[in-house]
């Protein structure tokens, strides 16, 4: 492939992942427009270091990892302490579309709420494994973490965010 | 059979994640039968799993925002739908020489024995000096159209269903100007209008001439409009359109 067409290339392709990132960088930020503003970043890092990219691997990956140093960076910079969301603002972030029952509109904004309470190395790690769904090992390699570490960040992560979300009534038997 | 649990959290959770291998997965689900405690929890698991996917599913549902495209393809932006037949960077910049040199082909060509330059509203006639104008000569070069004058094609716009050139021809003697437009029709070009400034006397010129409100490329616009014209082209999208003898 010429150079010019594996830059059309990945240009196409980085397009492509836009909604994901979004998600991706939703779940980190808390809201649409943190998100958005570290999409835009992320994906100037990626045309700028485009050389960095290795033709064959996985953009979602390498993508995600940039979206995930930007988001830390920033977030010592600024060093907001505990979550950035308030429960207003997730209940709405979705324009309801997401949840057409009101109880589960609720249910959605905990969940918003709960996720902005993690640590950030938890939250990263849900929402990689919960949301984008990546296997674990995907997940470490994101990261750059051991996979024991991935794991056990899972773990703390569930014990803090499951008793939030009131999710067990239904199952118990 | 044993009361105590034999699989740990982090086992049932790698299940509730899909982690597991299949045979794996098989003995997890053969526990959960005997512990409905941990059932109950991996089932908490997977709901909490669908509910972070939903809560942040948002921007899946959205189409990209303009600031990404414009970021990532900035060259697919609105302006260029119009000639999406060849991206713009994919023209190489010659071309503009390659135009230049048709011009030149032209103007060996205009000077010939020519008896009808094909000025007039209608069908333009194939190898008319008009025609080989509209064809091959690029926006801004100034060229003699037989002995009608000189012309000069104004700009070339998208219209619906092809493309459409506006041109201004000076009469030699007189120096009366002619604006026209003329939309490529089927294989070959069309004259919609022309407009001439009649400085003095107002009124028809003898060839059924429009008189134009002075010398104001804006009374072509009302032609324009008609035919849906959009904004000019770029000197490149005009010379890709004039290198493949405006077939689209």
């Amino acid at each position: 492939m010429t150079d010019q067409g594996a830059e059309i290339a990945f240009r196409r392709e980085l397009v492509g992942l836009v909604p994901k990132l979004r998600r991706f960088a939703l779940s980190l930020a808390g809201h649409m427009q943190d998100a958005d503003d570290l999409v835009q970043a992320a994906c100037e890092k990626a045309l700028k270091n485009r050389s960095q990219f290795q033709p064959g691997s996985r953009m979602d990956s390498w993508m995600y990892r940039i979206v995930q140093t930007l988001w830390l960076d920033d977030r010592r910079r600024h060093k907001v302490r505990g979550t950035s969301i308030d429960p207003e603002d997730a209940h709405l972030s979705d324009g309801g579309k997401a949840a057409s029952l009101p109880e589960d509109r609720m249910m959605l904004a905990k969940v918003r709420v709960a996720m902005g309470s993690l640590p950030e190395g938890q939250r990263e790690v849900l929402s990689l494994v919960a949301i984008e769904g990546l296997s674990y090992r995907e997940t470490a390699d994101v990261l750059g973490l051991p996979i024991g570490t991935v794991m056990s960040r899972l773990s703390r992560a569930r014990d803090s965010l499951l008793p939030k979300l009131g999710l067990a009534e239904g199952h118990r038997q | 059979m044993t009361r105590k649990p034999m699989i740990d959290k982090d086992r049932l959770a790698a299940f509730a994640d899909g982690e597991l291998s299949p045979e794996e997965a098989a003995a997890v689900v053969m526990h959960l039968a005997d512990h409905p405690e941990d059932q109950a929890w991996v089932d908490e698991v997977m709901a909490a799993n669908m509910a972070l996917a939903r809560a942040f599913a948002a921007p899946m549902a959205e189409p990209v925002p303009d600031r990404f495209q414009a970021l990532i393809l900035p060259d697919a932006d609105p302006a260029a739908h119009v000639v999406a037949f060849r991206p713009r960077w994919s023209m190489p910049r010659i071309w503009a020489g390659a135009a230049l040199a048709l011009a030149a082909a032209l103007a060996v060509m205009a000077v010939l024995p020519e008896p009808d330059a094909g000025l007039r509203v209608g069908p333009v006639a194939a190898g008319s000096a008009l025609e080989t104008a509209l064809m091959a000569q690029a926006s801004g070069a100034v060229q003699p159209l037989g002995e009608a004058g000189q012309l000069t094609i104004l700009a070339t716009l998208p219209a619906t269903g092809g493309y459409c050139r506006e041109f201004e021809l000076v009469a030699p003697e007189t120096g009366d100007i002619q604006l026209g437009l003329a939309c490529r029709a089927g294989t070959g070009w069309a004259v919609d209008v022309l407009l001439a400034e009649t400085a003095a006397t107002g009124g028809e010129t003898a060839s059924g001439y429009l008189p134009a409100s002075g010398n104001d490329a804006g009374a072509i616009d009302p032609w324009l409009d008609r035919r849906g014209a959009g904004m000019a082209l770029s000197a490149d999208e005009e010379a890709a359109l004039i290198q493949h003898g405006w077939s689209s």
